[in-house]
């Protein structure tokens, strides 16, 4: 098991290798990689997340060792492996479809990568025996592996990548798309049972947010071949680094509303909303235009008597049994708030809404400032 | 205009898909049909549509029967789970062909405003003059939304229009449909999805379909809170409910429903309808908590399956004593598999079914 580190990986389909790292311009204009910095801890369960067309199939075929970078380092455990291949590497892949060999048993293809590798018949027993057994395949051990089922076959492909000990680590790439849904749970709790067990350096990749944050302690964002923030499932949710984070984790989305600050106040479009001298002194000057953000359970529609509380009005009421979204609106300017399924509330009623301060981040440019 | 469907059967290659379905919708209503993919509900929406007929059993729209009169002279529309729009045509092309459709009867300067009326209100109004393939999925679905919904028909049919969208574009689509339809002033609208949140958050009357068969029907609030039946209660809940069973133990006057040591349930003031000494019970995953939020929750032992982050909330997969529970967390919490934890369940909060024709009989609390 592995350390991973990325140093500075550039990557454009049209540039085999360059000897300086490019301008940011030039990153910007034609790259796909755009100087990309990231380790992953031995025996760490990490996630990749991002939206299709981000760049996060080119990262995975660099770090497996398919496609070198035009510049930039890989690090295994501190060596430098930017110029090997992925057998040097020792990087298992685990794909969207199951990659097994469908006519023999189950046992000869977790056997397989042991045969190549010349270890003798006693060990090669012992070991598929222990790995059948952690992936709770050992009734199928002599069942044609055509004979299985999907999530069956893909505890299989992960058999085979954790079958060899110095396996470096092991990237998942989108692995529960193709499963049926009933079973995706037994799956995803099997990945994740492994990992800890044999506390394998695992990345995984996906657009899902569900399945990152669910499987990894670590979570890096990726947007057009940029990370922009790494951090645990609960960080990235309380504390997004940029607008986008706020919008695309969480259900629904954090509320983003263009504001400016003038005499103490946040003046937004339709309404304007006390900030405490407390919070004032410590934007003092620092910005003049941002985005406000608060997150739906952070709304408090009972507010009437707080001070400074905007009344609004309840256009839309989602029920989700355990709560409400409430979607207000005043003016042009629309909210989502989540309450109790207890908070009793019709549509077109009018309620105070208030934004507890702890709860509120301001982005400028793009970027958190508060 | 409302619909009446009654006892409506049909096979496919002697398969029951239908089997005697019946209902009733008002004027007006969302009616949502929910159940596993392959269970019937494309099939009732294809025969309410017209567009099959029924091996029997007859459809109304208000007191017409409609049951042979073919699709083109029904004024229905349909959204399909897959973007259907004409490739060659721009956006604006798009809406307006329902409406060129109808012939001559339409001006062109009325063509002109209700497409771009329509646009605007499935917010694709700066996209009019792109074609399909230049826009987003979602954009995609707007648009067959808008084409569904240009020509004023009188019933519009969804077909699990939010299933191929990711889950960001299902989130957004899905209050806009509800926006859209609060409006409705006549006909009705028909929706066939397998999400349990989708039919909880957009129906006025809500049915669940199984093999073919509708097992309940009626307002949403009541289904919700009334499933008949251990196979509507465990699907019709997000995520779903929990389910197991506990024999009776009536001591000292009392009557007791014993799911484990520690999940213990006094149901004394049910006694006189609880006579049998086993029930199989049902609770929602949000009345289970890893925190006791008042002193009428009941403590048990429980070690963490799995964490699941979906949304905003954790999903708590727990076993206690081999029972696998549910505990639904309005916060990304920070846990491990394998973590010990005491978790609570809220006692007022169960329903009880017959432990053989598994049919609801009662409530515990109010709900």
């Amino acid at each position: 098991m592995s350390k991973i580190e990325l140093v500075n990986i550039c990557h454009a389909y049209d540039v085999t290798s360059c000897s300086n790292l490019p301008d940011k311009q030039v990153l910007e204009d034609d790259y796909v990689i755009k100087d990309m910095n990231l380790s992953w801890e031995d025996g760490s369960a990490n996630a990749l997340l991002g939206p299709s067309g981000c760049g996060k199939t080119t990262i995975l075929n660099i770090i497996s060792g398919l496609l070198t970078p035009s510049y930039g380092k890989i690090l295994l455990d501190g060596r430098d492996v930017t110029r090997q291949g992925p057998e040097e590497r020792r990087i298992a892949q685990i794909f969207q479809f199951p990659v097994v060999y469908d006519t023999i048993s189950v046992y000869a293809n977790l056997a397989f990568p042991l045969k190549n590798a010349g270890m003798k018949k006693r060990f090669i027993r012992d070991r598929v025996e222990e790995i059948a057994d952690i992936l709770d395949l050992s009734h199928l051990l002599s069942t044609s592996s055509g004979k299985i089922t999907q999530a069956e076959k893909q505890k299989v492909s992960l058999g085979r990548g954790i079958v060899r000990e110095d396996t470096a680590a092991i990237l998942l790439d989108e692995p529960l798309t193709v499963i049926d849904p009933k079973e995706k749970y037994i799956l995803r709790r099997k990945l994740k049972e492994v990992q800890k067990k044999l506390a394998i350096t695992m990345i995984y990749v996906t657009h899902d947010q569900h399945e990152a944050l669910t499987f990894a302690d670590s979570v890096s964002v990726n947007r057009a071949g940029e990370i922009i923030q790494t951090g645990s499932p609960a960080e990235l949710h309380a504390e997004p680094a940029d607008p986008f984070i706020g919008y695309f984790i969480g259900s629904p989305g954090m509320n983003l509303l263009d504001c400016s600050l003038k005499d103490q106040r946040f003046v937004f479009r339709d309404f304007t909303y006390p900030i405490s001298a407390e919070m004032a002194k410590k934007l003092n000057g620092t910005i003049d235009r941002c985005s406000f953000g608060i997150r739906p359970e952070f709304i408090n529609p009972a507010g009437a008597d707080q001070a400074g509380a905007v009344t609004m009005e309840v256009d839309i009421i989602e029920r989700l049994g355990a709560y409400k979204i409430l979607t207000l609106s005043r003016g042009d300017t629309r909210l989502q708030s989540r309450v109790p399924d207890s908070f009793s509330v019709e549509e077109g009623d009018s309620v105070a809404v208030s934004f507890p301060e702890e709860h509120v981040k301001l982005f400028a440019n793009e970027r958190r400032v508060y | 205009m409302g619909i009446i469907v009654e006892n409506v059967s049909k096979s496919y290659g002697g398969k029951k898909v239908l089997d005697n379905v019946s209902f009733e919708a008002k004027d007006g209503e969302f009616v949502t049909f929910l159940g596993p993919t392959g269970e019937g509900k494309t099939t009732l929406l294809r025969i309410i549509a017209g567009i099959e007929s029924p091996d029997s059993g007859k459809v109304y729209f208000d007191d017409r029967d409609v049951t042979r009169v073919a699709v083109q002279k029904r004024n229905i529309a349909m959204v399909y789970q897959w973007f259907v729009n004409y490739p060659s045509m721009t956006v604006f092309e798009n809406i307006a062909s329902p409406l060129r459709a109808l012939g001559s009867k339409i001006g062109k300067d009325e063509l002109q405003e209700r497409v771009m009326a329509t646009a605007r209100l499935l917010k694709i109004d700066e996209l009019v003059d792109h074609y399909p393939s230049e826009i987003s999925g979602g954009q995609q679905q707007r648009l067959a939304i808008a084409r569904a919904l240009v020509k004023n028909a009188d019933f519009i049919f969804f077909d699990e229009p939010l299933t191929n969208l990711d889950y960001k574009l299902q989130e957004e689509l899905r209050v806009e449909i509800k926006r859209i339809f609060k409006k409705k002033s006549k006909g009705c609208v028909l929706f066939a999805t397998p999400q349990p949140f989708e039919a909880l958050t957009l129906s006025d009357s809500v049915g669940f379909m199984h093999r073919g068969r509708l097992l309940q029907y009626g307002d949403v609030n009541e289904v919700y809170h009334r499933p008949n039946s251990v196979n509507v209660g465990s699907y019709f809940s997000h995520p779903g409910m929990n389910i197991f069973e506990a024999p009776v133990e009536r001591l000292e006057g009392k009557t007791l429903l014993k799911a484990s040591d520690e999940l213990v349930f006094d149901v004394s003031h049910l006694a006189g309808i609880l006579d049998a000494d086993r029930y199989i019970l049902g609770i929602r995953a949000h009345f289970l908590s890893t925190g006791s939020a008042d002193g009428a929750t009941i403590p048990f032992a429980a070690t963490i399956e799995l964490d699941e982050v979906v949304g905003s909330n954790t999903e708590l997969h727990l076993d206690h004593q081999g029972l696998a529970l549910v505990a639904l967390l309005d916060t990304i919490g920070d846990f491990e598999p394998g973590m010990e934890i005491t978790a609570y369940l809220n006692p007022q909060k169960l329903f009880i079914f017959d432990a053989d024709t598994k049919k609801l009989i009662t409530r515990t609390g109010s709900h």
